[in-house]
């Protein structure tokens, strides 16, 4: 219907009470006419009485903070910051005491200490004798190394797994027309291309470390992004079921929960 | 948020500790900041007292955290007062006010917050270990916590933008002023905020 996309851009206008005139009288008469105008105001009304549910989250909040005693505090704080500066006069007088003239000689002495003691400090240092008997530096074993590297390993891994677990949670959530509408948002796309490059980065300490079994399920991941990331716009129903049988065939919500228990345990 | 519904006089205000500040006329609030100005401990504890709820929802609607809401809520009131001089009577103390905590809030997230995902609450990791409950288990998902996690896939404006018109009833216009973008921007991301809600909540909705 022409002029109907412009109508609904103002419905969470109408609906948020701001609206008003001539604005608020078209788009009255156009309801009036359009079922399918009609019916999205029925839809976004209904989301915008669902998130009432979130005003208990903020209303505990508001209830968690003592406001009667907040504002007392806050001035206490806010003056006793501001009295700070006072400090500085007390540092200006004091550094106007330390430059009187009778204080000279002894900052004479500590420069000529200083620069003696430098001289020295070279000296000694660059002597022959000194440079033998130097050593190798900080050592450490080689088993030191593996352990840490097993450790970045196994918190890299962990991570990627979190993100995985988070994203592939929404994709099985969803209908298939939500999914369709999940993979066209450039954020949660982004996402999946950022773990593909993560996955990539952590393939080489996957393998130098023999972590076959994480190996294994980060490569089912990365073949799930990666298909859902080369064929975004053009998904359709039946790859989208396909796909969500295909988290489940594999059991891979409860591969990635089982692995990420195992990979906490391991901590080195 | 419902206050009084009478005016009352500066010198009455103190006696009421959780007062909202649209029972409080505009000169009295301009009254207050010049006293402020001149080091008033006294007027700067009712000004904190008639603002901070405000500051309080708008981090929170930021962050999602009381603690860093708090923190903002701290700083806020401390920025106002190094900056008191530079207000003016012509303009709104209240939009100025959140502005202040709006531009903290997001100095804040630059410096303490990296770019994260959450991770899933113990009961959805205990539901994913029996996969022949998965059916029952998208049913029984509390809708708060599904709103809660559609909330953070907003971009920061949006996400503040439909926090404010819905948990703070603002005006698009004192939106428009605290943000300092157009009214035509906070009515469009106020658009998109839903739009992407929508399409986040509605498969739980039974749609």
């Amino acid at each position: 219907m022409r002029g109907c996309k412009d109508f609904k851009k103002n419905i969470v206008a109408f609906l948020s009470g701001e609206l008003a005139g001539e604005e608020k009288e078209n788009f009255i008469s156009h309801l009036e006419t359009c079922p399918d105008c009609q019916e999205e105001l029925r839809d976004t009304e209904g989301l915008m009485k669902s998130a009432d549910s979130y005003q208990t989250d903020i209303d505990q909040a508001l209830a968690s903070v003592d406001w009667e005693a907040l504002p007392a505090k806050i001035t206490e704080t806010v003056f006793r910051v501001e009295e700070m500066p006072s400090r500085k006069g007390r540092l200006t007088d004091f550094l106007g005491w330390m430059s009187q003239p009778k204080l000279r000689p002894v900052y004479a002495g500590i420069l000529v200490g200083l620069l003696i003691g430098s001289l020295a400090t070279i000296l000694v240092f660059q002597s022959p004798w000194l440079k033998k008997a130097g050593g190798a530096g900080f050592m450490v074993s080689q088993d030191f190394l593996d352990r840490v590297d097993l450790e970045m390993a196994r918190r890299e891994t962990l991570d990627y797994l979190d993100k995985s677990q988070y994203l592939l949670l929404d994709f099985v959530r969803y209908s298939p027309e939500g999914e369709a509408e999940l993979w066209k948002d450039e954020f949660t796309v982004n996402q999946a291309r950022d773990l593909l490059s993560k996955k990539k980065y952590i393939n080489p300490q996957l393998d130098k470390l023999r972590m076959a079994k994480a190996k294994a399920i980060c490569d089912q991941i990365e073949f799930l992004f990666y298909e859902l990331t080369q064929v975004k716009d053009d998904l359709t129903r039946e790859d989208l079921e396909r796909i969500q049988r295909l988290i489940e065939e594999k059991q891979l919500l409860l591969k990635i929960n089982l692995l990420k228990k195992e990979l906490k345990e391991s901590e080195v | 948020m419902n206050g009084p519904t009478q005016v009352l006089p500066l010198e009455e205000i103190s006696r009421y500790p959780m007062l909202e500040e649209r029972a409080v006329r505009n000169e009295d609030i301009h009254a207050l900041v010049e006293r402020i100005k001149e080091g008033d401990r006294g007027a700067f504890m009712t000004v904190t007292r008639l603002y901070q709820k405000k500051v309080f929802l708008l981090a929170f609607s930021f962050f999602r955290n009381r603690e860093d809401a708090l923190d903002i809520v701290q700083e806020t009131f401390l920025r106002f007062y190094q900056k008191v001089h530079m207000f003016q009577k012509e303009k709104n103390f209240q939009n100025w006010l959140l502005q202040i905590a709006k531009n903290l809030c997001i100095d804040y997230y630059r410096k303490h917050h990296s770019k994260q995902i959450e991770f899933e609450n113990e009961r959805d990791i205990e539901n994913m270990s029996h996969p022949q409950q998965k059916d029952n288990e998208f049913r029984s998902i509390d809708l708060k916590q599904i709103f809660s996690r559609s909330l953070k896939k907003l971009t920061q404006k949006q996400r503040m933008i439909f926090v404010m018109k819905q948990y703070n009833q603002l005006k698009y216009t004192e939106i428009a002023q605290i943000l300092d973008i157009s009214v035509g921007t906070v009515k469009s991301l106020h658009f998109k905020a839903v739009q992407k809600l929508r399409a986040a909540v509605t498969p739980y909705l039974g749609r």
